[in-house]
């Protein structure tokens, strides 16, 4: 089955080349370290809520942590932002790649497990603190693992491609 | 300056600085003098914290002279296996000590279990430190030889601790005989980046005035969050070096993010050693941390972020070192 030829006029355009081929150091390395930066804001955060949810460092007030979403929202745009543009430089490696569609769907299981935290935990500000742990522990302990996952299934893409770029 | 120099200078910090690190340790025990024991404990972390661009930059020594007549490899391997050996004992013993100095932190004096450990751990480095020393003195040195061939006549203790040092070649042939233990690898240094970021993060934030409405004393009972993160990229991280030394040691974005580790290293010392840390210790919701606190915070987030970028550039900066 021949591959769809879509990938190969990506990667023929010339802002695909210049990612892959440009000596200058805002190429490929440059924006796939933002996407490095995107996931440390995002993670870590959500990490640092999901471990408070959990009852770890049950000395921190879970109210100000609402800040934090911001941090969160901002980090998953410039990842949104970085992975459209790497995905443009290497269209074939990751499109037939099964793990990068396990990473999408993980990805999009989590943000979505994040806009419910949002709502649903941190939403009203009256809710008391006790209240706000009983509705997040579920969703915390689901947020931590697809991230995880999807960390994961990030790294192992840089391992187990069957094409770097479209096979002639 | 360049690699083999680096070692000659470096090694003396893991030999010698934990020869004092365990006198500063046992006099505290005997004087019961709990400044000496953090003392002893701080120059424990950060021997553990030097041994790694020591060790780092052994394989650029090995460069510099393997090729040179009357230099054995046998001996040059002699002296890697024992510095592997020594690494993970330095490290176990800076783990046990900056455990102890959270323990102290919080209740004046490492916990009882952990002042044996340490002991434990400390003197059985001292005596691998020992080792390391004198297998790399006889690589270069034949007039401290005990005997004409120093690798095949080990000595009695010197046999017993040779059957657990590893073999280089084999230990770098195993880091990457499969794809996927490396993945794994890889993986967990980014986990444990996020456990450092979003820990360090917090308090660097709030130390800058973000969020506000967080007391700093409970922000900062994340910093063992932190500590294990780091554990398990030091883990990684030299496993990684180990699987591809040559890769790592002419890579000058290697080095120069080993450097920024230590000035991390070095920022925590500013913060924790002076008065910065009392002064923001017992900070409540709203209050505004003092300008000392907001530098140290910010040039934490600006060096690990950098460690980050650094990290990241690794492939690129390949080749960028001569020597082979």
């Amino acid at each position: 089955m021949a591959l769809p030829l879509f990938l190969r006029s990506i990667e023929e355009s010339s802002f695909s080349t210049w990612l892959r081929e440009s000596e200058s150091p805002f190429g490929f390395y440059f924006v796939l370290l933002f996407h490095t930066f995107g996931l440390a804001m995002l993670v870590g955060a959500n990490a640092l809520i999901d471990l408070r949810l959990l009852g770890f460092s049950p000395g921190i007030p879970l109210a100000p942590l609402k800040r934090f979403f911001r941090i969160m929202w901002i980090g998953f745009g410039i990842n949104a932002a970085t992975g459209v543009v790497l995905l443009i430089s290497y269209p074939t490696k990751a499109l037939t790649n099964p793990i990068f569609y396990a990473k999408l769907t993980m990805i999009a299981s989590a943000i979505w497990i994040l806009t419910k935290l949002q709502k649903e935990v941190f939403g009203d500000p009256t809710l008391p603190e006790a209240d706000m742990m009983a509705r997040g522990a579920p969703l915390a302990k689901w947020s931590l693992t697809l991230w995880v996952g999807a960390i994961s299934a990030g790294r192992l893409l840089a391992y187990t491609f069957k094409y770097i770029l479209y096979p002639f | 300056m360049n690699l083999a120099h680096l070692h000659l200078l470096l090694n003396h910090f893991p030999i010698i600085g934990t020869m004092v690190g365990v006198g500063l340790f046992v006099f505290s025990l005997v004087g019961k003098n709990d400044d000496l024991n953090r003392a002893g404990l701080i120059v424990f972390s950060v021997m553990a914290l030097l041994a790694l661009p020591t060790f780092f930059s052994g394989v650029g020594a090995e460069g510099a002279i393997e090729q040179l007549p009357g230099v054995s490899r046998v001996l040059i391997d002699r002296h890697e296996g024992a510095a592997i050996l020594a690494l993970l004992s330095m490290e176990i013993t800076g783990a046990f000590s900056l455990a102890g100095l959270w323990q102290s932190h919080k209740a004046s004096r490492p916990a009882r279990w952990n002042v044996a450990t340490i002991l434990l751990v400390s003197l059985i480095t001292v005596g691998l430190m020992a080792r390391v020393g004198t297998t790399g003195g006889d690589v270069r040195h034949p007039e401290i030889w005990a005997s004409a061939d120093p690798a095949a006549n080990e000595g009695t203790l010197g046999s017993i601790v040779r059957a657990f040092e590893p073999s280089p070649s084999k230990f770098t042939k195993l880091m990457t005989a499969n794809k996927y233990w490396w993945a794994f690898m890889m993986d967990l240094h980014f986990i444990g980046l996020i456990m450092i970021i979003g820990a360090v993060g917090a308090l660097d934030l709030r130390m800058l005035g973000f969020a506000k409405a967080l007391p700093i004393a409970s922000v900062h009972r994340l910093v063992p969050w932190a500590l294990a993160g780091f554990a398990i990229n030091v883990i990684t991280g030299v496993l990684a070096f180990i699987g591809m030394p040559v890769f790592y040691t002419y890579d000058i974005a290697f080095w120069i993010k080993i450097f920024a580790v230590l000035l991390l290293g070095l920022n925590a010392a500013a913060f924790y050693l002076t008065d910065t840390f009392k002064m923001v210790e017992h900070m409540g919701p709203g209050e505004d941390a003092p300008p000392p606190a907001k530098i140290i915070a910010a040039s934490s987030l600006v060096l690990w972020f950098g460690v980050i970028t650094l990290g990241r550039y690794i492939k690129s900066y390949q080749g960028t070192i001569s020597g082979r």
